[in-house]
């Protein structure tokens, strides 16, 4: 139909360039067009007095416009109108067929009677026709597209069996591969169910540098009628022994809204936690929260799965897994206070019940006077607070007591500083008589470590009750939390016991969070501030009087020791190593290309850009590998290396930095190689990916049955071979009926206005 | 009738000085120590507790007075705390505080004195109150008992807390020894009566035995000092004719068990 009218394809239009053939300049076009239009005006308007009074209304407008109209189509056709678009030489040209064929285009739901498998109808789509439109005016490759890229002799090789869909790499490696051969354009038949996420950009840039349009086919259905599928679950990699972890699970569903099912997290055979949940509407994606505990110090594949409904299509992507290194690597804590107060008792006591933290601690019992307790040996802090960078940055995070800042020299106050920002430990500062402001820590350099601007002058320290409450930020946190669920957890701080003092540690900074308050007889007052600075982390927890959350409770109750426990485990969990290891992803998805990236820093915690990084790799089978990491350029301190874990499993990578005879750390990775399992993941068809690689090429996104035109539309293309053809558009047959359309349009108003 | 009116005139002595008696078991005698409003970290804590030994006069206030929970009391106490604020960074209030265990108001006091506590007796709900205090983090120090009667008369009191927590000897490397002053070189500290006798011991507690009672993580929860008197070395601390030795050794016993109930 449209070329009916329009004589010329779609595609003319869309890539063409619209050009003026005549001779003339356009600009007397357009004062012409302006100069005729004022005319006409002018002259309808002067004849208005005489004309019938109908006629003096809107009705004169609209007769001027059509005439304008008319006056412009006949003007822009003597400048002779046209378009020039590229368009591909007959049999110079190739054109690439890519067919999906992994797992996922064996579902049967394609077709007109949606019970044909999508690999079958695609090839019975190239079949019937388009492959002989194809080949009549090009040559044409085809191609196997799974977990990679392979040219196939015949159609019928194609077989969907394929254990994973890389269309990003499958697109990367046919440009690559035909840098030298005369590529027009590429047809892709598939589902679109890539199973890493997307089209990156380096994919998309390779295709338009190439002027290379992607033209896609999709098949299968868009959503399932009944299906619930895990999407995606955020966990923290790493974490420590017995510590309370939290993960964030994302799934959708189609067909069981209202229904309830129930989320489980597994390790192995081990069930850590469940919850029923409520499924939300169709395809909207839900999230849910579990928390669970990690358990003991090993590498744990833990899995969350729904459990399946009944009639659903696919039980197989209600699971997923993810991998946890738990560490059982003692965490170290200085605590520095400076006078004996319960408090410090009842916080070590609560330390000494967690196997993961260690709190080495120095009192100032008298004026002369230090009694250090949790130390490894007699010779630690034998001569008082640390005063070289290497002795203070051996600990994982340090807490500040009720101790004035004037005893710490200078030097030591920025160390604290560097401690925090250069070495990314965390510093949490505690309320008491000699802390904060009444310590004179508001007029010291380490002011701007803490999360709170400290009141002006003294005074703040108060032996009077308080109780506390949760802010909605401390209802969720990790530090405050005595229950999972955020209301109820709400409604257990507000039944705590009252604290026996308080401090005003003034007003939060911004970017800091208030994760719990404080109601005292005058006021409410911020309890518990916590905020990143530099590297690291800082907190004040304004008070001295927590310890009768332990006395006044019934014996045993956990309170008190669970909450000072996730405190201590948020000064020092997060406090990196001399060397710290990362990768991109840890679940490698039918394709076991890693990259490993090493930061490296001395015992300063300052980069070492010139230590030695090897990485001792264990895989499944025992086997082994040594790689050495190289600098990378522009980033002191940081190394990476390229590797392949070939086959499916679990893999261990150690991690060490050495510079001469010294060892600066180690550290160590684990991740996982999984083969198909992704394709049993998004088996719907991904049109939106299938759109956006079209759209972003130059291509077009194509249902099937308007696949008849692809041969001919395909050939406007500016890669390849082509020709730039000019189309002239005066003898379209839209240009006369539209000529005839004003004529006779304004005539027929006339006669029903009764003005001929 | 002169016999008749002798024996009444002795009866009504008689029925006059039962009901004095009486009085001073159990009613307060209307004395109470000046107190102060001072707000501070550390309280020093004197039990309160019920005598077991009427004949031993119960509930007595003043210096020196009977045998009973209040023995010394309150001039040991404050002169305990003024050492305690001038020798060590612990903020003391300058006054003592009875805590006693017919309330959880002892559970705002982690640390708590109890002196002849051969003589103490609980009930049933006194005893679970005293085992949780100490169970969750309370410290107990014992003092002022002599001899093999008065330990069996502590221990009855003792296992109605903690039926079966062992009793042991502390060793000189005790860390209760050395959290704030090395004291290895123990020995017995007399009460007041070694200005008039020259004895060390009272009845048959020649040896003074320090020993404690620990919760499951090895803590000293109950710190026992038997055979000696460590609260009348205190409050005869200023006296020129009270040894001075046995004073300072009683004021670094009391130091170091108070510097460890609040570390420990």
């Amino acid at each position: 139909m449209f070329e009916f009218f329009f004589r010329y394809p779609i595609p003319v239009f869309t890539k063409g360039r619209f050009i003026l053939l005549g001779t003339w300049p356009g600009w007397v076009l357009l004062l012409l067009i302006v100069v005729a239009a004022s005319l006409l005006g002018w002259l309808i308007r002067s004849r208005l007095p005489e004309a019938a009074p109908r006629m003096r209304t809107w009705r004169a407008v609209v007769v001027w416009m059509l005439q304008s109209l008319f006056v412009t189509l006949v003007l822009l056709l003597l400048w002779q109108p046209a378009i020039t678009v590229a368009e591909l030489n007959s049999q110079q040209n190739m054109i690439a067929v890519l067919v999906d064929d992994s797992r996922s285009m064996a579902i049967a739901d394609s077709g007109s009677d949606r019970k044909t498998a999508r690999e079958a109808a695609a090839v019975k789509a190239l079949n019937d026709g388009i492959l002989a439109g194809l080949q009549r005016r090009f040559q044409t490759r085809v191609y196997r597209l799974d977990g990679g890229l392979s040219r196939i002799a015949k159609i019928e090789e194609v077989q969907p069996a394929g254990a994973a869909t890389h269309i990003n790499d499958g697109l990367k490696q046919l440009v690559a591969d035909t840098a030298d051969l005369p590529l027009g354009a590429i047809v892709l038949l598939s589902d679109g169910a890539e199973n890493r996420g997307g089209i990156d950009l380096d994919t998309i840039s390779a295709l338009r540098n190439r002027r290379l349009p992607v033209h896609t086919i999709g098949f299968g259905r868009e959503h399932a009628d009944h299906d619930v599928e895990m999407d995606d679950v955020s966990v923290a990699p790493r974490a420590m022994a017995d510590s309370r972890m939290k993960a964030t699970v994302n799934f959708h569903q189609h067909g069981y809204a209202g229904k309830t099912t129930v989320l489980a997290v597994r390790d192995g055979d081990k069930l850590l936690t469940s919850k029923e949940v409520t499924l939300g509407e169709d395809g909207t994606i839900q999230t849910e929260t579990v928390f669970f505990d990690a358990g003991a110090a090993s590498v744990k594949s833990i899995q969350f799965s729904l459990n399946p409904l009944g009639g659903e299509e696919n039980n197989v992507n209600n699971a997923t897994a993810r991998l946890v290194s738990v560490s059982g690597d003692k965490r170290r804590i200085l605590y520095v206070e400076g006078e004996p107060r319960w408090e410090y008792k009842f916080i070590r006591r609560a330390a000494e019940d967690d196997q993961e933290i260690q709190v080495v601690s120095m009192l100032r019992t008298t004026e002369n006077k230090i009694y250090r307790q949790g130390i490894s040996d007699p010779s630690e802090l034998a001569d008082g607070f640390p005063a070289k960078a290497e002795d203070l940055f051996r600990y994982d995070g340090i807490i500040i007591g009720s101790v004035e800042a004037g005893y710490f020299t200078p030097r030591q106050q920025e160390l604290l500083r560097e401690f925090v920002d250069q070495r990314g430990g965390g510093l949490l500062f505690l309320g008491g008589r000699f802390a904060l402001a009444d310590g004179g820590w508001g007029a010291s350099s380490v002011t701007e470590l803490l999360p709170t601007f400290l009141p002006n002058g003294k005074n703040t320290f108060h032996r009077d009750p308080a109780t506390a409450q949760l802010t909605p930020a401390g209802a969720e946190s990790a530090v405050t939390r005595l229950v999972d669920d955020p209301v109820k957890n709400i409604e257990r701080w507000k039944k705590l016991p009252y604290m026996m003092d308080y401090q005003d540690a003034g007003t939060p900074k911004p970017g800091a969070t208030v994760l719990a308050e404080m109601n005292t007889s005058r006021e409410r007052l911020p309890l518990l501030v916590t905020q990143n600075y530099g590297r690291g982390r800082t907190a004040v927890m304004a008070t001295s009087g927590t310890w009768r959350w332990q006395m006044s409770q019934a014996l045993g109750d956990p309170t008190h020791d669970m909450f000072w426990q996730q405190l201590l485990r948020w000064v020092a969990a997060d406090s990196p190593g001399r060397v710290v290891a990362s990768m991109p992803v840890q679940r490698l998805m039918d394709d076991g290309h890693v990259r490993l990236t090493a930061t490296v820093r001395d015992k300063e915690y300052v980069p070492a850009p010139d230590a030695r990084v090897v990485a001792h790799i264990i895989g499944p089978e025992s086997s082994s590998a040594l790689v050495d990491l190289i600098p990378v350029p522009d980033s002191a301190g940081t190394f990476q290396t390229e590797w392949t874990a070939d086959k499916p499993g679990q893999y261990v990578a150690e991690l060490t930095a050495g510079r001469g005879t010294d060892e600066l750390g180690r550290d160590v990775l684990t991740f996982e190689r999984t083969d198909a399992v992704a394709e049993n993941f998004h088996t719907e068809q991904n049109r939106e990916l299938l759109e956006k690689l079209s759209s972003q090429t130059g291509g077009r996104y194509w249902n099937t049955d308007e696949l008849n035109r692809l041969p001919n539309e395909i050939s406007y293309s500016e890669a390849g071979i082509s020709v730039r053809d000019t189309k002239e558009l005066w003898n379209m047959p839209i240009v006369f009926l539209l000529l005839l359309g004003l004529i006779s349009g304004e005539w027929l108003l006339r006669r029903k206005w009764g003005v001929i | 009738m002169k016999l008749l009116q002798a024996m009444m005139v002795a009866l009504i002595a008689a029925v006059f000085c039962t009901a004095l008696v009486a009085y001073q078991r159990t009613a307060d005698w209307g004395y109470q120590p000046e107190q102060s409003n001072v707000k501070a970290e550390f309280a020093w804590s004197r039990l309160s507790y019920t005598s077991n030994m009427e004949s031993r006069g119960y509930g007595g206030f003043g210096f020196g007075r009977g045998a009973t929970w209040a023995r010394d009391y309150p001039k040991a106490d404050r002169q305990f705390l003024i050492a305690l604020n001038r020798l060590t960074r612990v903020q003391g209030r300058p006054t003592e505080q009875v805590v006693n265990l017919d309330s959880d108001d002892i559970f705002n006091y982690p640390w708590v004195y109890a002196v002849q506590v051969q003589t103490w007796s609980f009930t049933d709900e006194e005893a679970k109150r005293l085992r949780e205090y100490l169970l969750k983090g309370g410290f107990l120090m014992v003092d002022d008992f002599h001899g093999t009667a008065d330990w069996e008369n502590f221990m009855n009191g003792m296992r109605q807390v903690f039926p079966d927590r062992p009793v042991e000897d502390l060793e000189n490397k005790d860390e209760i020894f050395h959290v704030l002053y090395d004291m290895d070189d123990r020995f017995q500290v007399p009460g007041e009566q070694y200005i008039r006798t020259g004895r060390t011991y009272e009845k048959d507690g020649y040896v003074a035995k320090w020993r404690a009672i620990r919760d499951d993580h090895g803590r000293i929860i109950v710190a026992i000092c038997h055979n000696m008197h460590l609260g009348d070395a205190w409050e005869w601390a200023d006296d020129p004719e009270y040894p001075e030795q046995f004073a300072s050794m009683a004021f670094r016993v009391g130091l170091n068990y108070i510097v460890y109930g609040m570390t420990h």
